[in-house]
């Protein structure tokens, strides 16, 4: 284990400070789509308020956002917003050309780069050793890109994310906090809840005629 | 290329996974598919395309399509199911987040290159060991009827569903082993 030996200082928000912040922007329209990276950031959404559009995933490590833009091309007029972590975002970059190429003004990523793997025990990830995934994202094609360090350029980002088109790529910087709950186990439950939640629910949970 | 050169096989997957109601192509480039991707851009504007960096990645996307209410397609070469277990078997099959698989064969009766063998082999005893269902196009008259049976039971089922297209199918004769 090697954490401390590079820049990951905590800041001035825990990531749960900021998943708190998201949910109060998001607060009045309850068929956001949010998609959560598995641990820590699933669990602290979770934390910060459960809603039927959460979409929780339990593994597919890198893959929160290429379900967020899977969910955005299907829906284009629905902002759809993907809370990721710096490690697995890592372990998906390709992801950032996709969304570059594709480019849904739809979607917003929002990183949560605690610069360790928080879930698995600390280890640093590269962005505590120079890697920028903020200059990754522009490198990509991407233009609406922001590295936001505490509460208060979070939420003036949130506000332009309001009034400029996307994709938008959110670079959090975030200390790392230990969660204290869990999201539903269920993972049929959790995408039949949020699929209804955002006006798709599956036939097979409605019934339908003989 | 005129249309009248589609092969019968490409153009049969094509009429398969529009009748199994998908719009949503999902991939990863090889050289059989792209017979594909020309069916579909000459026959299917309603189909919308969209190259992935990666199979896991494809399959990412796909499940999102999904849950946005679209009826995904995923296309890749059997070298990248190895890329797209961990896709498969964490968030599609637990999730139950049905797509249409379509594996362009390597490594089956045809192949000249070895190290496309060991996956290519592996291919039907992986889909059965993570619970996919497969099934193999076996002739190109029968291709779409195939395609889009396996695509229709993935969507109504909720499960994700293959299609081989072995060699035999994709490769022309005369090219076969070259």
């Amino acid at each position: 284990m090697t954490r401390g030996a590079g820049t990951s200082a905590v800041t001035g928000m825990t990531r749960l400070d900021a998943t708190r912040r998201i949910a109060a922007w998001l607060g009045d329209d309850p068929a956001v789509p949010i998609v959560a990276s598995l641990g820590h950031p699933a669990y602290d959404l979770f934390a910060a308020g459960d809603r039927d559009a959460n979409f929780y995933t339990w593994g597919s490590m890198g893959l929160a956002s290429s379900i967020g833009l899977g969910l955005a091309l299907a829906q284009p007029k629905r902002r759809v917003v993907v809370l990721d972590g710096d490690g697995s975002l890592l372990m998906n970059l390709g992801s950032l050309a996709t969304i570059g190429w594709t480019r849904p003004v739809n979607l917003v990523l929002v990183v949560w780069d605690n610069a360790l793997y928080g879930t698995t025990g600390g280890q640093d990830t590269a962005t505590a050793h120079g890697a920028d995934l903020a200059a990754a994202a522009r490198a990509m094609g991407l233009t609406a890109v922001e590295t936001v360090t505490t509460i208060e350029e979070l939420g003036r980002t949130l506000d332009r994310i309001d009034g400029e088109p996307g994709p938008w790529v959110v670079v959090a910087k975030v200390g790392e906090n230990v969660p204290a709950v869990k999201p539903p186990l269920d993972c049929v439950f959790i995408k039949q809840r949020f699929m209804a939640a955002i006006g798709n629910a599956e036939a097979a949970t409605e019934g339908a005629p003989i | 290329m005129s249309s009248d050169s589609f092969p019968q096989w490409a153009a049969g997957v094509c009429a398969g996974l529009h009748g199994a109601g998908s719009r949503h192509v999902i991939y990863v480039p090889d050289n059989p598919l792209s017979h594909v991707l020309r069916v579909l851009r000459d026959r299917y504007p309603d189909v919308a395309t969209t190259i992935a960096t990666r199979e896991e990645e494809a399959f990412g996307i796909a499940a999102g399509l999904y849950l946005g209410g679209a009826r995904p397609t995923v296309m890749l070469q059997s070298s990248g199911l190895g890329n797209s277990l961990n896709a498969l078997t964490s968030l599609l099959v637990p999730y139950q987040i049905p797509a249409l698989i379509l594996i362009s064969m390597r490594g089956d009766a045809g192949e000249w290159n070895a190290a496309q063998v060991p996956m290519g082999r592996a291919v039907a005893s992986i889909c059965d060991a993570i619970e996919v269902p497969h099934a193999t196009a076996e002739l190109p008259e029968t291709t779409a009827e195939t395609v889009a049976l396996v695509g229709k039971t993935a969507f109504g089922t909720r499960r994700p569903g293959a299609c081989l297209l072995p060699r035999r199918l994709t490769v022309p004769a005369t090219k076969v082993g070259q």
